[in-house]
């Protein structure tokens, strides 16, 4: 049987545990929340809908940002579970080489996000048609980027879930990446008016950014002596920077996993 | 007769722990063979080591033929195995589960099919075949283990401790079961419990802080020593 053949099996059976487990629609459940929670509490609070269609379009699509941070949750133990958990005493003594399993593992896993990340732009698609009239073309540019923001934060959760010991260290060690290294890192290089593309956290503003719109709301918001250049966004830029993540954790996740023994 | 697995010169050090020490072994086709040991002899590291899940640090193994550590893949293709206490996925049933080792072992379709219903009712879980494995004991589990190495009906079967966690009437089904598997496979079986290896296996193997201390058959050690567990006491050491 060849690699493929295994590859596609593996990737079923992974995506089979992920349809069975909660968190899939625990993470759902929270997107759904975070949308809701946006349109019915800003007429709740008397604030109108913002004029410009983009703006409100930036709103929303902050709960798909949040959604591809909900591959964290999927890949924390997809490595480091198998050996903390035991069952890769069954999986590694199969004759399936470990690349071909982190490959179908990571596929399973990305398919789940793009699942939420669906429904995500789902909501904010019916929202925008049923409030504004209209689907502004950039949240398909939105879409594509939160595709790609998604993949690369499921490749650092893969490359942190090959070299912990739990999946649990694995999750806090992403997150801690994510929200308090890069993006601490951002605030000061923001604030020294230096570039930051390279950061993952930035990259992944760029999901909302390119509203502009949403753009205009915030620099009107900004203030505390913020350099002009603080929210200027180089899509390209920001997409080859979480390009950049995806390919290299994702190497490397295949490269400490081959190595790990199953002690 | 050829030999079904080769141990040579098998080095094992744990950063500064030596669990194998040139440890050498052969086991011809049919035959079946105890590895014996106190606990942290080095059992589980040969094992694992067979199973393509530690990388020895230095000498080598043979399945078949087929050098583990080069061409673990290949080498594996022959082998069921139960390695420790090994885990399954919890929101999965035995069914689905064994159609996954299965389907990558190359089975499919009717023949998976039927061979899951088989091997399921063999260890007397087929009324258990449907439920979520999060809802099984200890000693289901280890059924659920003991079936998922016969699944593809390998020639070689690597099992270690394969009665841990099973009640008696369990342990002499899994027994009976191994009896049965003798007479067409090589069993190489590691074991604490020595009235189970009189009865499954025709040579032993004991070892002890990683060195292979004696490798005889049955008969002959009963002979030597006056039974299996005078020879186990004599040849090796009480303190781990």
């Amino acid at each position: 049987m060849s690699e493929f053949e295994k590859l596609k099996i593996i990737t079923k059976y992974e995506f089979l545990k992920h349809l069975r487990r909660k968190r899939l629609y625990a993470v759902m459940g929270i997107v759904v929340v975070v949308v809701l929670s946006i349109l019915i509490g800003l007429p709740a609070f008397g604030v109108s809908y913002p004029d410009e269609v983009t703006a409100m379009a930036g709103m929303l699509s902050v709960s798909a940002t949040f959604a591809s941070i909900g591959a964290v949750f999927f890949a924390g133990d997809a490595i480091a579970g198998e050996f903390e958990r035991k069952t890769g005493y069954i999986l590694f003594a199969t004759p399936v080489r470990r690349t071909t399993l982190v490959i179908g593992k990571y596929l399973a896993c990305y398919v789940a996000v793009v699942l939420i990340v669906l429904l995500g732009y789902g909501i904010v698609c019916v929202s925008l048609l049923g409030i504004y009239g209209q689907i502004p073309i950039e949240v398909g540019t939105s879409f594509v980027l939160c595709l790609l923001f998604a993949g690369s934060v499921l490749s650092l959760t893969f490359f942190f879930s090959s070299i912990s010991k739990g999946a649990m260290g694995a999750t806090v060690m992403t997150l801690a990446f994510i929200m308090l290294i890069s993006g601490t890192l951002d605030g000061v290089l923001m604030m020294a008016d230096q570039p930051s593309w390279f950061l993952l956290s930035r990259a992944g503003d760029a999901i909302i950014m390119v509203y502009p719109g949403f753009k205009a709301m915030m620099t009107a918001g900004m203030g505390m002596g913020m350099p002009a250049g603080a929210l200027e966004y180089d899509i390209g830029l920001c997409a080859a920077a979480m390009a950049a993540y995806l390919v290299a954790c994702f190497f490397l996740s295949i490269f400490f996993t081959r190595r790990r023994e199953m002690l | 007769m050829r030999e079904a697995i080769v141990i040579e010169n098998l080095t094992k050090n744990y950063g500064g722990f030596l669990a194998l020490d040139n440890l050498s072994l052969k086991i011809k086709e049919n035959e079946d063979i105890a590895l014996l040991g106190p606990n942290g002899a080095g059992k589980t590291t040969a094992i694992k080591i067979l199973c393509g899940l530690l990388r020895p640090s230095s000498g080598t193994a043979y399945i078949e033929g087929i050098n583990v550590v080069e061409k673990r893949e290949l080498a594996l293709s022959k082998v069921g195995a139960i390695v420790e206490t090994p885990e399954f996925y919890p929101y999965l049933t035995p069914e689905e589960i064994l159609s996954y080792l299965g389907r990558l072992r190359g089975m499919r379709g009717h023949r998976l099919k039927s061979r899951i219903k088989e091997v399921i009712k063999l260890v007397r879980l087929d009324g258990w075949a449907k439920v979520k494995i999060e809802k099984f004991s200890r000693g289901m589990k280890q059924r659920l283990a003991v079936v998922q190495a016969l699944l593809h009906d390998p020639p070689i079967l690597i099992l270690d401790e394969p009665a841990l966690g099973l009640d008696p009437r369990g342990m002499m089904e899994v027994r009976k079961i191994f009896k049965e598997a003798r007479k067409e496979k090589t069993i190489f079986y590691a074991s604490h419990l020595l009235t189970e290896v009189e009865q499954v296996c025709d040579k032993v193997a004991i070892i002890d802080h990683g060195r292979l201390r004696v490798y005889d058959s049955v008969a002959s050690l009963k002979r030597k020593y006056g039974s299996l567990e005078r020879a186990y006491l004599e040849l090796t050491e009480a303190a781990i």
